[in-house]
């Protein structure tokens, strides 16, 4: 139960999850084009007259670096799917792992490259193989897009992770193997696709080249509808190169060997090392991420160290004294009482102390809340607009981290306040931070505006708001309280003692929800009046 | 009747040491009602210049004080009495780690808020030992 509850709220910060920034979708973008230049240069442009040779060592070279490829990428899938449980990844995953096994039939039907002639099936079966291949996968691509919009609750894997992924490992294979027999042992039965081993014959087209187009532009147009990750975009952009290695099979000339048919060897291979660098580059962002959260919860532990602990230190302390003595001063009057001549006078003694105790007691407790409040020592004039200035640059690495944009809108004829400038500092760090931590979960626009304005009832508004995730109605009232948190790391003090400080500086702060989303958290603070009467 | 058995024979002195003035007193009140003469100190200065140390049959410190705490007393009250008796009180629990190296052996410790029945009978307890004893440290 505790997993199924923690992979869904956790899953935003995860690999596949990532949304792609603007660089990502410009960079897919240049990928596809870059290939769209290369067909054309290859089918119209002057590199159509090039033939080059036959490479004996092509092939097997070429099925082992796919393969290689193919198998890692369905190996960090699988282990993605076993942290996020998420069905669509274990799907996406077989459709690897499923590219990764095609290419060992694939290799052994290949004309002429362990024997002269063909190893096993005959002429057909190289070319049904690729049709499997290529046809295949972007149903995988289908069924992952189609699986990551269902409902959440069904689409997380509640059970053990072993099962799930050996059920699609023996399915993918038992795939595999049926593809591999139909064309190997069938292949008098199907179409003559191909004329010689090395000619794709006139029904080419036809029976190969549009089922492949077909599933490849289905998976396409599925996908595009619903493109969110990283994993997405880039899977689109495999797609495509699946599009143009169709017709550049077959044109300028449909010849294995030619330098149409080595580029789109080589096009296949880019597209089956995308979704593995994509991989690659989601761990390295992971890994970034984990530091940071590493380094945010050491923060916050060591300023919870510094104020919670040392305040609950400090209160346990006063009240524990005034309490042991109020309890030692009972027992000894009732001993007075309980003898056999009373002692009246002793009792009445002990419990009149008990009270002036109890008094004391609570004047020490009001007296932690003054020190809180009133520590003058500390406060200093302070310029509101530059504090928020220091927090905002301070934040500035998370900001970027997340492509956060701010929008910084202080008003300059702003009284000075007078307060405890590292207490304040701390509120707007926390309430910052807060907003990063509730908009990194979130698809753009992710925008922060920290405004300041000054009330004509001599306060000085300060609002934080975000794009975010937003409070639910239930934890409005709940925010504020100590040890009250919807992270998964933080033992929730923040917000308490930013309630705490600001209302120690005589100010209110509260939180509203931010149209259309989000959360905007307000604080006020009383203006600096001898300041501002004097500038 | 109504004199427990943790209410210690009249005569014995007990000395209590607490820098808490409240604590204090609500232990001055407390031993009182058991019969026992008090003498309080609010220091550990207070104590060895009061010159009262020789004739005090039981002594009661807090180990958290200001200038001289508690262990510091033990050291220089077992220098001239090794044999008296001696109960320890501590508002911090992180003062108990601190006790080992001593051992706890001849000195009882109390965590405050302490149950004053406890704090009594352990009184007791003590003055009714043979205490005349060397006490190593």
């Amino acid at each position: 139960m505790k997993t199924a509850a923690i992979v869904p709220e956790e899953q935003h910060f995860i690999l596949s999850t990532l949304s792609p920034g603007p660089v990502q979708k410009r960079l897919a973008l240049a990928v596809v084009l870059c290939l769209l230049v290369v067909f054309a240069l290859i089918t119209a442009g002057p590199l159509a007259g090039v033939h080059p040779g036959r490479v004996e060592a092509f092939v097997p070279a070429y099925a082992a670096a796919m393969f290689t490829c193919d198998s890692i990428t369905a190996i960090l899938l699988y282990a993605q799917f076993s942290i996020l449980r998420s069905r669509a990844t274990l799907v996406i995953a077989s459709g690897y792992l499923f590219t990764a096994l095609i290419l060992i039939p694939f290799v052994l039907v290949f004309p002429a490259v362990f024997v002269p002639g063909n190893l096993m099936g005959g002429t057909q079966s190289t070319s049904w193989i690729w049709c499997f291949w290529h046809a295949g996968f972007p149903m995988f691509v289908i069924g992952y897009a189609l699986l990551k919009e269902t409902d959440s609750s069904k689409q997380f894997w509640r059970g053990t992770v072993a099962a799930p992924i050996a059920l699609s490992v023996a399915l993918t294979g038992a795939v595999v193997s049926a593809a591999a027999i139909l064309c190997i042992a069938g292949e008098a039965l199907l179409p003559r696709v191909t004329d010689s081993s090395l000619h794709f014959g006139s029904l080419w087209p036809y029976f190969i080249g549009t089922p492949v187009a077909l599933s490849a532009a289905t998976a396409l147009i599925v996908l595009w509808g619903r493109r969110r990750s990283m994993l997405d975009l880039w899977l689109m952009v495999v797609i495509c190169l699946y599009l143009i290695e169709v017709p550049l099979s077959y044109y300028p000339n449909p010849n294995r060997f030619s330098l149409a048919w080595y580029t789109v060897r080589v096009i296949g291979f880019i597209s089956s090392g995308l979704v593995l660098i994509v991989l690659l580059y989601e761990i390295r962002t992971l890994y970034s991420r984990l530091l940071g959260a590493v380094l945010a919860q050491r923060r916050e532990r060591e300023a919870r160290l510094m104020t919670g602990d040392a305040v609950a230190a400090t209160i346990a302390h006063e009240v524990k004294q005034p309490l042991t003595a109020m309890v030692t001063t009972a027992d000894a009057g009732l001993r007075f009482l309980d003898r056999s001549m009373p002692n009246l006078d002793k009792a009445k003694e002990a419990f009149k102390r008990i009270v002036s105790d109890g008094h004391r007691a609570g004047e020490v407790v009001e007296g932690i809340r003054a020190n809180f409040r009133n520590d003058v020592r500390a406060r200093t004039a302070l310029d509101v607009n530059e504090l928020i200035r220091e927090a905002l640059a301070l934040e500035r690495g998370d900001l970027q981290k997340h492509r956060i944009s701010v929008q910084a809108e202080p008003n300059q004829q702003l009284p000075e306040v007078q307060g405890n400038r590292v207490q304040l500092q701390q509120v707007l760090l926390n309430l910052i931070a807060n907003a990063i931590d509730a908009m990194a979960t979130k698809d753009e626009p992710r925008v922060l505006s920290v405004k300041s304005e000054a009330h004509e009832g001599g306060s000085v508004v300060v609002s934080v708001a975000d794009t975010g995730t937003g409070i639910h109605s239930q934890d409005v009232d709940r925010i504020f309280n100590p040890l009250f948190t919807t992270k998964s790391y933080g033992m929730g003090m923040g917000l308490s003692i930013c309630r705490a400080i600001i209302e120690a500086h005589d100010g209110r702060l509260w939180v509203a929800p931010n149209t259309p989303q989000g959360a905007l958290f307000r604080f006020t603070l009383p203006a600096n009046n001898s300041a501002s009467a004097s500038a | 009747m109504r004199k427990s058995v943790t209410d210690g024979p009249p005569g014995f002195i007990i000395a209590v040491v607490d820098d808490d003035q409240r604590i204090l007193e609500s232990l001055e009140i407390l031993l009182e009602s058991a019969d026992y003469a008090v003498r309080p100190f609010a220091s550990a200065n207070a104590l060895f210049q009061s010159g009262c140390l020789a004739e005090v049959d039981c002594l009661i410190s807090d180990i958290g004080m200001p200038l001289m705490d508690g262990f510091e007393l033990i050291r220089v009250v077992r220098a001239e009495r090794p044999e008296l008796p001696i109960i320890l009180i501590t508002g911090r629990s992180g003062m108990l780690d601190r006790l080992s190296p001593i051992g706890t052996d001849h000195y009882r410790l109390f965590k405050k808020p302490f149950k004053a029945q406890d704090l009594l009978t352990a009184v007791n307890e003590a003055l009714r030992k043979p205490h005349r004893r060397a006490s190593p440290l």
